[in-house]
């Protein structure tokens, strides 16, 4: 499947992702925390320069992914410009820009192996508290392979429908692509059977 | 144990597959996507405690960067976006929807719709808008208004959900598992 | 390549009963195997798959016991994973993982080895079939034929005294179907395979046609697939087509 992952390797993708994340969620608390225009202004540029030090490609890339916001942004512009406030929603603007921008620098800029290895030590702390990483494991992996089968499937059940019908098919084939994904269920759960199911795996790493 | 994650893991799958679903623009210009069809259903198919599990499942993949949400978005930068408010609802609202679905007995269509209208719409809106509230600097009111927008669609899916649901309790009865 | 020949490596079934629903789909059904190839062969509906779940341990009989190589495959998982592999009908509902390698992995995780050491097994099988270029495919990516190959490694590579095989050729072509046929006459592993085509069963040495969920024959290989063949035809001529079970 495809991933957020940016097109071209950058300097940013040698850092650990853990450190990464850590600064990256310092600067969210801290631009949550100001209402300074020049701050947050200083930050939003800040940010843009990260992304252009990456690359032309990947500077593209990345105002892409911020494209979704602007029915938000249309919403401040005509919110505070109606209402005399234009300081306040210059600020809330450059916040908004700079905090999604730079979530999304991380995401770009480290793998997904990476991520999943920050997710496990994030989580090891519950371990003890019964929930089982092994079985997280093999659902983030099962989830990943079954998003494109039940998408093609979906494509395959409204072609079924459009076959036998002029109208294109809506909310009516997800009844059938439920029962679908609930027997695809049964047969994983057999073939993860197979295989030894969720058993817990002994600590063989530490020795060799 | 196996058939309990698989379940989870193609239930949160589901919510992905459901947000390729071409959105349709209602009346009068809101458009509605099936995604949050999606976090119903699995209240109501699989029940408070899986239904929230596969919800969750499906934001750590989108917190990861998988491109999993509605219009091919994910990564950190949703959970900073405005609309971060809902993706923190989403496993409540699953799990309120699973809750009331798995104690209150009666027909499953009008039951499933009527826990996805709570669930899937008071309480996802009322946490939502705290999001709205947070980034985009407006009253806990203003923001309630803001999304009042989306409550027509939403019944729509609520009652869907409901029907969904009862039709497969009749083809697969031992996968709802919230009446199980 | 000769098997190595164990003492325990008999499969054991002993009254063996499954009901589906209360309504019996298998059994009662008495046999010991221990040839190297076992062909199974039925109609559709004679509780071939049944009997291939059971064997493999994914579901436990009603009633009666099943041994494979000393240990019964439904309660002990763990002692199941290096007995016991079972190849599906549909490669689509056995691969569980988005990568070849990622797929072969899984078992031998499975099994407690160590990270290095899943992945020189998974070197080495995908050498033995000269599939090293596999390694990185995404699995969704495959032909009919090459998932039914990953399966059939990522079966192979945890090392199993048996292999169940349920119908693994439908829906292949004729030439892939003669490649895989050909891997599989390689493997050390005892074989039982099911299929309704007998030309599948070519160097086996017993076969086992069950109808309606009961013994109907059992012997060496040629006889009875002669015999089964002819009472295909014959029933084809027939039109039960239309009974409904129950």
């Amino acid at each position: 499947m495809i991933s957020l992952t940016s097109p071209v390797e950058t300097w940013a993708h040698r850092w650990p992702a853990g450190l990464k994340l850590g600064l990256m969620s310092l600067a969210t608390v801290a631009l949550f925390a100001t209402e300074d225009p020049a701050i947050l202004g200083a930050s939003a540029f800040g940010v843009a320069l990260l992304y252009a030090s990456a690359g032309a490609r990947f500077a593209r890339a990345g105002a892409r992914q911020l494209w979704p916001l602007w029915p938000f942004l249309v919403l401040i512009a005509l919110w505070h410009g109606l209402s005399g406030q234009v300081a306040a929603g210059v600020a809330l603007t450059l916040r908004l820009l700079a905090a999604v921008a730079l979530a999304n620098f991380v995401t770009m800029t480290t793998r997904l192996s990476a991520m999943i290895e920050v997710a496990a030590v994030l989580l090891a702390p519950f371990r003890r508290l019964g929930l089982s990483t092994r079985a997280l494991e093999i659902s983030i992996a099962l989830v990943i392979r079954f998003t494109p089968a039940i998408a093609r499937k979906g494509g395959l059940l409204s072609e079924a429908w459009r076959a036998r019908s002029r109208r294109r098919p809506g909310w009516q084939i997800v009844m059938p692509l439920a029962a679908l994904a609930i027997d695809d269920a049964d047969h994983v759960a057999d073939a993860l059977k197979a295989r030894g199911g969720v058993l817990p795996i002994p600590d063989t790493d530490q020795k060799g | 144990m196996e058939r309990s994650i698989a379940l989870v893991a193609l239930f949160a799958a589901l919510i992905a597959g459901l947000g390729f679903i071409p959105k349709f623009t209602l009346a009068f210009g809101v458009p509605i996507t099936a995604q949050s069809l999606g976090i119903m259903l699995c209240g109501t198919v699989l029940g408070a405690r899986r239904g929230a599990l596969a919800v969750i499942l499906f934001l750590l993949l989108v917190a990861l960067g998988l491109p999993l949400l509605a219009g091919g978005r994910g990564g950190l930068g949703v959970f900073a976006s405005p609309t971060a408010g809902y993706l923190v609802a989403f496993p409540i609202a699953a799990f309120v929807t699973g809750w009331i679905v798995e104690r209150w007995r009666g027909n499953l269509a009008v039951v499933g719709a009527v826990a996805s209208v709570i669930g899937g719409i008071v309480v996802m809106n009322l946490i939502g808008a705290v999001g709205l509230s947070i980034v985009l600097g407006k009253t806990y009111v203003e923001s309630l208004l803001l999304v009042t927008a989306f409550i027509p669609g939403d019944l729509i899916k609520a009652v869907l959900a409901g029907l969904i649901t009862a039709s497969l309790a009749k083809a697969r009865p031992a996968s709802v598992l919230s009446r199980a | 390549m000769a098997p190595v020949d164990r003492p325990d490596d008999l499969l054991r079934l002993e009254d063996l009963r499954v009901a589906h629903d209360g309504c019996d789909v298998l059994g009662p059904l008495t046999l010991d195997i221990t040839a190297r190839r076992t062909g199974i062969v039925g109609r559709n509906g004679s509780g071939k798959t049944t009997l291939a779940r059971v064997v493999a341990g994914l579901q436990a009989p009603t009633a009666g016991r099943v041994t494979i190589s000393g240990i019964d495959p439904a309660k002990d998982r763990r002692g199941a994973l290096d007995r016991v592999g079972i190849l599906f009908q549909n490669p689509d509902h056995q691969i569980i993982f988005p990568t070849v390698e990622e797929e072969i992995t899984f078992g031998l995780r499975q099994q407690g080895r160590s990270k290095a050491e899943a992945a020189a097994a998974v070197t080495a099988i995908l050498t033995r079939f000269d599939k090293l270029h596999w390694r990185a495919a995404a699995t969704h990516s495959l032909s009919q034929g090459q998932k039914q190959l990953v399966c059939l490694m990522a079966v192979l590579v945890m090392g199993p005294r048996w292999i169940v095989l349920d119908e693994p050729f439908s829906g292949l072509d004729i030439a892939t179907r003669l490649q895989l046929m050909r891997h599989m006459a390689r493997i050390e592993a005892r074989i039982l395979m099911i299929s309704h085509d007998p030309e599948s069963f070519a160097g086996y040495d017993r076969v086992i046609w069950l109808e309606g969920g009961a013994l109907r024959e059992d012997g060496p290989a040629a006889p009875v697939l002669a015999r089964f063949t002819a009472q295909m035809r014959h029933w084809g001529d027939a039109d039960d087509l239309s009974h409904l079970a129950g």
